[in-house]
């Protein structure tokens, strides 16, 4: 009996471990359950399976992907640099920074810089619409992005793209962090484009909301503009017709 | 109050190994090193000084708990300096309480430091205004440092400092991790996905304790996020301390 | 500075047994079918280290625990410490037992070849060792310094123990087990590493740890030492208890032979009378005849007189603790023999 009693006490001792063991880890696993449904988290699984190179190397970080992305931005760097300076050759600069920025989706700068690089240095517009798209996707209420877009479309080499243009720079001046801008450049490119009556009303916005008064002075004028070619029917007192961008640098044969 | 003596002894004992001030020249020297790969950065300078500083922290402070965490049961029985304890009115869970006390009180302190340190950078960098996102990935990185060493000392008590070390960073990867098994678990079949699921929830959740991304951006993380993790930190501390001293009830100490 | 010597934790055992069964108040460690098995992870087999062990040590007395390597002895000694876990059987020290912590807080205990924090000195850590055996932090201090002290250790109180020899390390685990003055003292092989004059300040102790009403059971390999120290001793062999007796009911149920040492060569043919019970052995300047049957001694020495031999000493030889434990140990067996069971 007085046997059993030890082994009661040293039992009751283990039992009450368990207990507290398995109390505690059910409410910390329904803890962590709770904040991976209802907190912000990194991008998920299954849109980092259309970036397979990033999506690999980032579980290898453990935990440090921004740091990897810090690094991996200052090798960029130096990879524009070196082929700046040399041969005018880009051939990894998606891959470079596609991975820059699947390690670091909320990297605003490494889409821009590497969209405008690839666009002009690379001659790879296409590769650099896809860069700055996949950084609207991982951050949709960055006005700066959807801005910088606008701008990469209004300057696409062979020729400017205003109809996307327009709406980008129409979704920055909707974001808290748009440039100020982006509400009458939506309006220039709208304009600009051929669709003055959609121009009108972004430059009638533009003249209510803006606390310049050279700016709306502006506004007014492209508003006449527009009234005139509406009511003459000659678009051409409204609407430029822009220089055709091209590519900054020739590249070696 | 037994476990603060233990606790005591264990901090001194990690403060006067000198690994612990050799890991803290090693993150202030790293916080100077940053200094020289800004001018590279183009123009990133102050999110790379974050991110390499509190990334330092967390790595260093990993660092510790396995250098010193993974050893520090298993090396007292290996040496039978714990005769001189346990013969003498303490309780075993009390025992190991107070070595998970000690080492994580020495982290905070290396955690501390540094974060300090890093804040004087940015400050003298005309960056002050990131301070506070800092402190806070800070204190989450401490905290997720306070679970990994309730883990090494789970691991220390049952196994020797060799293995123990690599279970420790063998949880803590997978930890790292949690949140692609979480992932995987929807997309997998019912009882493979429900396999995955269980094996999210035994491992820590460690995601939950990083913030550095927003620290970078200087941004506060949301302050339900923060509740939350020193929530689930007492409790997995807890959990994980309550195993370890059961598996140490039983044990005999040759 | 002044030091109270003294049973500051005495404790009035209330004589009434407990509802587990609690030993006699007279006794300091009771063990009762004490058993402790060791399971291999391998093989699976089982190999017992103490076997339905029932030892009692009484309050006040100073017991000797012996035993061959691996009889059984710091086995024993670790489940009362609470090192081990009992596979079967009970054990009580002070009235309490042992599965229950507060059970040593009124233990002193001192490992074999005791090590302890490199990073400490050794006020540190016997303020260390009294904090944790419930002394104020004020108490803890003092008594450190006057164990360090008492030890032979104070003239550097603040060296490094990484810098301790083995002896040193000796005495400061003995400082450790003191310093609380505690009711029981178990000490595993205490005169390890010491020097004759370190013995002899070891024995003092223990000697003195009596005079202050605790109880010390101790086990050594230094026989003469338990000889000159114990009360009782306990032989424990192969895991079980052989015997307990006092030292003097050992050594003299052994019987006894009487040597007679006589000078120069004498050329002496032993009587046929004496021969079954009188051996001699010459040595280069005297003869020894060894008596083993001591009423015919009368018969020897006037056998020895009439014969005109300068007879020098007369001396009765008892067998030592030695001696009867070495043949304890090796009676019944063959040399290696080990009769545990194994499952």
């Amino acid at each position: 009996m007085s046997e059993l009693a030890a082994l009661e006490r040293r039992g009751f001792r283990m039992g009450v471990a368990w207990a507290l063991a398995l109390g505690c880890g059910a409410a910390a696993a329904a803890l962590a359950g709770f904040a991976y449904r209802e907190l912000p988290r990194p991008h998920p699984l299954e849109e980092l399976s259309y970036y397979p190179s990033g999506r690999h190397l980032e579980p290898a970080t453990l935990g440090h992907a921004e740091t990897a992305a810090d690094l991996a931005w200052l090798r960029a760097v130096q990879y524009y640099g070196e082929h700046r300076q040399t041969d005018n050759r880009f051939s990894r600069m998606y891959h470079v920074f596609d991975i820059l920025t699947t390690l670091s989706p909320g990297f605003v700068p490494a889409y821009v810089f590497g969209a405008f690089a690839l666009a002009q240095e690379g001659s790879d517009f296409p590769r650099a619409e896809q860069l700055m798209l996949k950084g609207l996707e991982a951050n949709p209420n960055s006005g700066r992005l959807a801005f910088e877009l606008g701008f990469l479309y209004y300057v696409r080499p062979g020729g400017r793209d205003l109809r996307h243009a327009a709406q980008c720079f129409a979704q920055a001046a909707r974001k808290a962090d748009g440039p100020p801008a982006s509400a009458r450049f939506a309006a220039f490119a709208r304009q600009h484009s051929g669709d003055l009556r959609v121009a009108y009303e972004m430059w009638s916005q533009v003249r209510e909301r803006s606390k310049n008064r050279l700016l709306r002075e502006m506004a007014e004028r492209e508003m006449r503009k527009i009234r005139d070619a509406l009511g003459t029917g000659r678009a051409e007192l409204a609407v430029k017709r822009l220089t055709t961008p091209r590519v900054l640098v020739t590249r070696d044969p | 109050m037994k476990a603060l003596l233990i606790a005591h002894n264990t901090f001194r004992e990690a403060t006067r190994d000198r690994v612990l001030l050799g890991v803290v020249v090693a993150g202030l020297v790293m916080l100077g090193l940053t200094q020289i790969l800004t001018p590279l950065a183009l123009g990133e300078g102050p999110r790379l000084t974050v991110d390499l500083g509190l990334s330092g922290i967390s790595m260093l402070g990993l660092l510790v708990v396995v250098m010193v965490g993974t050893s520090l049961v298993g090396k007292e029985i290996e040496r039978r300096t714990i005769y001189n304890l346990l013969s003498r009115p303490i309780a075993r869970p009390v025992y190991l309480i107070g070595k998970w006390i000690g080492l994580s009180g020495a982290l905070w302190v290396m955690v501390g430091t540094l974060t300090v340190a890093l804040w004087l950078l940015l400050c003298g960098s005309g960056l002050a205004p990131y301070g506070p996102a800092v402190l806070e990935a800070a204190f989450l990185a401490g905290l997720e440092l306070t679970v990994v060493t309730a883990v090494a000392v789970l691991f220390s008590a049952l196994s020797t400092p060799v293995l123990s070390a690599l279970y420790t960073l063998g949880l803590y990867c997978a930890g790292q991790w949690s949140y692609d098994l979480r992932g995987f678990a929807h997309q997998f079949p019912a009882g493979l996905g429900t396999t995955i699921g269980v094996v999210a929830n035994l491992v820590p959740n460690l995601p939950l304790f990083n913030v550095r991304s927003l620290a970078a951006a200087c941004q506060l993380a949301p302050p339900a996020q923060l509740g939350l993790a020193t929530l689930y930190a007492a409790l997995y501390c807890a959990c994980v301390l309550s195993l370890a001293a059961a598996a140490f009830e039983s044990r005999d100490f040759k | 500075m002044q030091i109270s010597i003294g049973l500051h934790h005495q404790r009035r055992f209330s004589g009434r047994p407990s509802a587990e069964g609690s030993p006699d108040p007279g006794l300091a460690v009771r063990t009762q079918g004490l058993t402790k098995s060791y399971r291999s992870p391998w093989t699976g087999r089982v190999q017992r280290g103490v076997e339905d062990l029932d030892l009692e040590v009484r309050r006040g007395e100073i017991m000797g625990y012996l035993g061959p390597n691996g009889a059984g002895k710091t086995t024993t000694l670790k489940v009362l410490t609470g090192l081990h876990r009992a596979s079967r059987g009970r054990a009580w020290i002070l009235g309490e037992p042992v599965e229950k912590s507060s059970s040593r807080r009124r233990l002193g205990f001192l490992p074999e070849q005791p090590y302890f924090y490199d990073h400490l000195n050794g006020v540190e850590y016997l303020e260390l060792a009294g904090r944790l055996s419930e002394l104020s932090a004020e108490d803890a201090h003092q008594r450190a310094r006057h164990w360090l002290g008492r030890v032979g250790l104070g003239d550097r109180p603040l060296l490094g123990l990484r810098k301790y020899s083995k002896g040193m390390l000796q005495r400061l685990g003995l400082a450790a087990a003191l310093l609380h003055e505690p009711e029981l003292l178990i000490l595993d092989e205490p005169m390890s590493g010491l020097d004759p004059f370190g013995r002899r300040d070891v024995r003092e102790l223990i000697l003195e740890q009596r005079q202050r009403g605790a109880t010390v059971l101790f086990s050594s390999h230094i026989l003469p030492d338990v000889e000159m120290l114990c009360d009782r001793v306990a032989i424990v062999l192969e895991g079980r208890l052989n015997r307990v007796a006092t030292v003097g009911e050992l050594v003299e149920g052994s019987g006894q032979t009487i040597e007679i040492r006589c000078s120069g060569k004498p050329a002496l043919e032993i009587p046929e009378k004496l021969r079954a019970t009188l051996e001699s052995r010459q040595h280069p300047h005297e003869t020894v005849f060894t008596l083993n049957h001591e009423p015919r001694l009368p018969d020897v020495l006037q056998w020895l007189l009439e014969a005109g031999v300068n007879v020098r000493a007369v001396t009765p030889q008892r067998a030592t603790l030695e001696e009867l434990f070495l043949a304890a140990a090796e009676g019944g067996n063959e040399p290696g023999q080990d009769r545990r069971k194994v499952a």
